[in-house]
């Protein structure tokens, strides 16, 4: 009787001190997260690999191991090409776009100047609304007939019979093959522009400023200052912003999705979206996981490049 | 070379009056130190001769110039900071080279040749392929020193350029910059809190207090011809003795106050009674801790004795102790300032 006593006394001791045990309590706070990413990431994704590698479709289900059929086939089909090469054009083009015009846009923003938290403010805008909100609005700005752009061009003389841009009266921004993929790739620039000029600002914001004072002092300018010494020190977080920024667009297809659809005919289609339409919209499932996952090797080979580069670059 | 003088500089951070009105002028190659508390607006002064901050009135003079709107390029001058704000992605080679590209009009192979030439000065040739975290905080400052150095300025700005320093890297330091500040000539504005560095390397100090400077003179002069009670009590460790008798202050340093058998002039002396509470031994100096009583009440007063006097002091016992006249100084009570001598 007594000893059972002392046992328990004993036991709830323990179990006392176990909030006091480091690896039973990172344990404990780990758990949700790794349940997560296992049942929404890695399930699907282990999933995705086995769909890629079967006959699976819509109408059967049944997982038929066919090796590497899919790819092969997918591959030889010029749809595909086409998504790729957009793929690569839509990811490089919008990614250097936005490393320029955020980094300018940090550099502004990191000035002093009146009705500066109501610039930051419209800046984060596009980033804080919903993105379909934000494309829709855009459809409309690009309206093949009803365009705002289009009666502005026509109101300053740049389009109509006549003018630089002319003869037509439109410029059906996302009917012509290089224009909808433009559009698209401006879109995408909009979208991601805020996140990453915030980035590069608080990276910006991070330089000492006697080092700034200093470079003053030492008689370099607004130029020199900036490619000899801000982006120098801000390259780490840069490597990072084009990082995410890389691998975000690889894998989106929300503005495709809703500016285009892929279209004028193909012109614009991307693997995400591609992949999409087959795998789900035809419902040929397994050759969707293969088109969807054909990236995956080579976005893996990137991340773990760029940052193995962003930890030697790291100056202090 | 040049001088430097500023007129009527004012700095206002909206209520706050960092530097209120400060006439300086300085003389060709000298060293002036511009030494106060923390806040008294010896930096904002420095950073305004830099031309990192705009005054809010008044003037800054380079060469008998008026430099208010040129930027800090313009003006000729190497600053050199107290975090030495090296580039942390440059090499120390190119730390140091970074004002002769932006100056500009000079070939690889000068800069080079001038790069080297600064580097030796300050003993660091062989540290130049370095990154700046890969050397010690003495190192540093010496590379922070050749980079100003390098493109030969009018004027040098050091703000508390030793403070990073442990204690004994910082004796060196001084004497050697110092020394390199009289091989090379340059005008130094010095900028510090610590007022052995300023005694020790200073030509002329400049005393700020709350915007203002208070005194401007020699080491000997600040310190021995206070201008006023700030000054007084701000230089010298352990601080100036101070009495109120009427309507002024009398003040007399610590060393000045000793036993009444060791000193050997009769005349001119006051005599008071020095009821020792403690005694430290600090090795070179003995310093006793006790009171005076006077009309006022008890004043807490301190005695430094050099090592050379070895009349036995304890603690609980009473001593006559005297100061001579000469070293009796008086200050207004109400304003601070240094008033004539009066009878005591």
């Amino acid at each position: 009787m007594q000893e059972a006593a002392a046992d328990n006394v004993q036991g709830r001791a323990r179990f006392r001190h176990l909030a006091d045990r480091k690896g039973f309590l990172g344990m404990l706070f780990l758990l949700p997260a790794v349940v997560y990413i296992v049942i929404l990431v890695g399930v699907p994704f282990f999933l995705a690999i086995a769909f890629s590698l079967s006959d699976v479709t819509v109408g059967d289900t049944s997982l038929d191991f066919v090796g590497l059929d899919n790819f092969r086939s997918i591959i030889k089909t010029s749809q595909f090409q086409r998504a790729l090469i957009n793929s690569f054009l839509f990811v490089i083009v919008a990614q250097v776009l936005i490393i320029v015009l955020a980094t300018t846009l940090a550099q502004v923003l990191s000035q002093d100047f009146r009705g500066k938290w109501l610039a930051r403010f419209l800046i984060i805008l596009p980033w804080a609304a919903p993105i379909s909100l934000g494309t829709i609005g855009w459809l409309w700005l690009l309206d093949s007939k009803f365009s705002p752009i289009d009666w502005v061009l026509q109101t300053v003389g740049l389009l109509g019979p006549g003018t630089l841009l002319g003869p037509g009266n439109h410029m059906n921004f996302l009917g012509r093959e290089g224009l909808a993929m433009a559009s698209v790739i401006m879109v995408q620039v909009w979208r991601m522009l805020p996140l990453s000029a915030v980035i590069l600002l608080a990276g910006l914001s991070s330089i000492p400023q006697d080092i700034l004072d200093q470079a003053a002092v030492d008689g370099a300018g607004f130029w020199r200052t900036l490619f000899r010494i801000k982006l120098p020190l801000i390259l780490p977080i840069m490597s990072i912003v084009l990082l995410f920024g890389m691998i975000f667009t690889f894998g989106d297809m929300v503005v495709v999705y809703l500016l285009t659809r892929g279209g004028p005919i193909y012109y614009t289609q991307v693997l995400p979206t591609w992949a999409f339409f087959k795998g789900i919209e035809g419902g040929a499932l397994a050759e969707g996981a293969a088109i969807a996952l054909f990236l995956f090797p080579v976005l893996l080979a990137v991340a773990i490049l760029v940052l193995r580069a962003s930890r030697r670059m790291e100056v202090t | 070379m040049a001088t430097i003088e500023t007129r009527g500089l004012k700095k206002y951070f909206g209520e706050v009056r960092a530097v209120d009105g400060v006439d300086l002028s300085s003389k060709e190659g000298e060293f002036l130190v511009l030494l106060g508390p923390s806040g008294c607006g010896k930096t904002t002064l420095l950073r305004m001769i830099a031309g990192l901050e705009q005054p809010t009135a008044g003037e800054v003079l380079i060469g008998g110039q008026v430099v208010n709107e040129l930027p800090p390029r313009a003006r000729q001058i190497a600053m050199v900071f107290q975090s030495y704000a090296l580039y942390p992605h440059m090499s120390l080679f190119d730390n140091i080279a970074f004002p002769l590209k932006a100056q500009g009009g000079m070939t690889k192979q000068a800069r080079k040749e001038k790069v080297e030439w600064a580097a030796s000065i300050l003993g660091i040739e062989k540290l130049l392929g370095r990154k700046p975290r890969q050397i010690s905080g003495g190192e540093r400052q010496r590379v922070a020193l050749a980079r100003a150095l390098v493109r030969e300025p009018t004027l040098f700005l050091l703000d508390e350029p030793l403070s990073n320093l442990d204690a004994k890297l910082r004796a060196s330091a001084r004497d050697e910059l110092k020394r390199l500040q009289r091989r090379i000539g340059i005008t130094t504005i010095y900028v510090t809190h610590d007022q052995v560095e300023a005694m020790g390397m200073g030509d002329r100090i400049a005393v700020m207090y709350q915007g203002k400077v208070r005194q401007i003179g020699t080491p000997q002069e600040i310190y021995h011809e206070s201008g006023d009670v700030f000054v007084a009590t701000f230089l010298g460790s352990p601080g100036i003795n101070l009495m109120e008798r009427d309507d002024c202050l009398v003040g007399f340093r610590p060393e000045h106050f000793l036993p009444k058998e060791v000193v050997e002039v009769q005349d001119n002396l006051t005599t008071f009674s020095f009821r020792v509470t403690r005694v430290e031994h600090l090795g070179a100096d003995r310093l006793a801790y006790g009171v005076v009583s006077g009309a006022a009440g008890d004043i807490e007063i301190v005695a430094k004795l050099p090592s050379t006097v070895t009349v036995p002091i304890a603690a609980g016992q009473s001593y006559d102790f005297v100061v001579q006249k000469q070293h009796l100084r008086f200050f207004d009570k109400t304003t601070g300032v240094r008033t004539e001598p009066k009878h005591f």
